[in-house]
């Protein structure tokens, strides 16, 4: 309960950074996507139904907060998180790289995803084309940035679960 | 039945989320969506949050605004600076140009009352010594420059030419007590020789006791020593002494060129200088 507590707070934070800081960052119209990597993290290393209904949530929150229609964050990050799910079974994950690349994947996933769903739903002219770029850069910020937040959830996680379970 | 459900709740979940925002997309493209019940709450709990979030984005934003108005201002501050320092050298250049340019114009309108055969030269060194007074000049052998020769600028005498190397030229100034320069007194016609010395500057010797030699009479060159051209001026009696015994006066100079000062000279070739004799 106070780890699955933990993650929620840990899942509003990154909501909060998302919308209101990370913008500032010189990464260009790129808005590193921290939530997705915490999907990726509950997908590998926490998969239940509370970090499903988390996933799909954060999306579902994502879409409230900044996108033009209602589910399309949603779709895609529950659709990330049972690719990683699905896929983490059968990956040697303990290594930075990997993880780095696990979100690359996610990433290119969840933008997959949206230019489907974007494109089935809301026909824009000329829209693939800027948005495979724009795909590809925050894929690559996202990897880039996996470790580091693995790292602080993964600590989060043992610091948690240390306090909640006494030796 | 429950075996499974349990075994695949994370499969089962993710498709049923996956399932139910398919859903609320496309009620949402469709514009069915009229009431969404979880967007109010959602934003509700964030609102507070992001109003925190923002304000200390905000804040942090702020001072890095100021931080890097402060570090434009210091970076300005910086290239004003340099700006004011190469402006500075710049107008130093063009001062000395300036002046370069007058002290030339001078020279040359002074070699146009010599005869034709004159060098223009520049002082690349000094003596260095207390006991000789000279200076070195640009001009040598190559450039016709001959032991000998005069040197005078259009302010009056400078010295004679006592070496010369292909490229240079050591000239012993008037005020080297081994110099000596035949002058008139410009006022009277008096003759005498005006040469250095270790105490008080120039004198003019074998002046007779009987001259009238004033104060700030001014000394000129009477051409008949064969190297200075005739009329050049060589200075300005400073101070007059009639002694007790003996045949001459004791007369001080004040040489008419400032030669701590002289940067260009003009070396007068002996013909020159005879033919304006």
């Amino acid at each position: 309960m106070k780890l699955s507590l933990s993650f929620f707070a840990v899942g509003v934070l990154l909501l909060l950074l998302q919308t209101t800081f990370l913008h500032l960052l010189p990464l260009g119209p790129v808005v590193p996507d921290l939530i997705l990597v915490l999907c990726v993290y509950w997908g590998l290393y926490h998969p239940t139904v509370g970090a499903v209904l988390g996933s799909f949530l954060l999306g579902y929150s994502v879409d409230v907060v900044s996108s033009p229609i209602l589910g399309l964050n949603a779709f895609a990050m529950s659709l990330v998180f049972l690719a990683v799910y699905l896929s983490s079974r059968s990956i040697w994950l303990h290594h930075p790289v990997v993880s780095s690349i696990i979100v690359l994947l996610a990433s290119l996933v969840k933008g997959g995803a949206l230019m489907l769903v974007w494109t089935f739903f809301l026909s824009v002219d000329g829209f693939w084309i800027g948005a495979m770029r724009y795909i590809l850069m925050e894929a690559l910020v996202a990897a880039l940035m996996a470790p580091i937040v693995f790292a602080l959830l993964r600590r989060a996680q043992a610091y948690v679960e240390k306090v909640h379970v006494p030796a | 039945m429950f075996a499974f459900l349990r075994k695949n709740q994370i499969l089962l979940s993710s498709c049923l989320c996956l399932i139910l925002s398919l859903y609320i997309l496309t009620a949402a493209a469709r514009g069915q969506l009229k009431n969404d019940p979880i967007g109010p709450i959602l934003l509700w709990i964030m609102r507070p949050l992001q109003l925190a979030a923002q304000a200390t984005t905000n804040w942090i934003q702020d001072i890095q605004n100021n931080y890097s108005t402060l570090a434009g201002y210091r970076s300005e501050n910086e290239k004003l600076r340099n700006r004011i320092q190469e402006l500075e050298v710049e107008k130093n250049q063009l001062l000395e140009a300036e002046a370069t340019n007058r002290r030339l114009q001078q020279i040359l309108e002074f070699r146009s009352q010599l005869p034709a055969g004159s060098v223009t030269a520049s002082i690349i060194a000094d003596s260095g010594s207390t006991w000789f007074k000279s200076c070195l000049l640009d001009k040598g052998s190559a450039d016709g420059v001959r032991k000998g020769l005069a040197v005078v600028t259009p302010l009056g005498v400078v010295g004679q030419v006592v070496a010369v190397t292909a490229r240079t030229a050591k000239v012993l100034l008037v005020t080297d007590p081994n110099s000596g320069v035949d002058v008139l007194v410009q006022r009277t016609r008096a003759r005498g020789i005006v040469s250095g010395s270790l105490d008080n500057g120039p004198i003019l010797k074998y002046v007779k006791r009987s001259e009238d030699i004033q104060e700030g009479d001014r000394l000129v060159t009477s051409g008949l020593d064969g190297v200075f051209p005739k009329g050049v001026v060589v200075g300005a009696v400073t101070k007059v002494r009639k002694q007790t015994l003996g045949l001459f006066q004791h007369i001080e100079v004040m040489p008419a060129v400032n030669l701590g000062r002289t940067e260009e000279v003009l070396i007068v070739k002996p013909d020159a200088s005879q033919g304006k004799n």
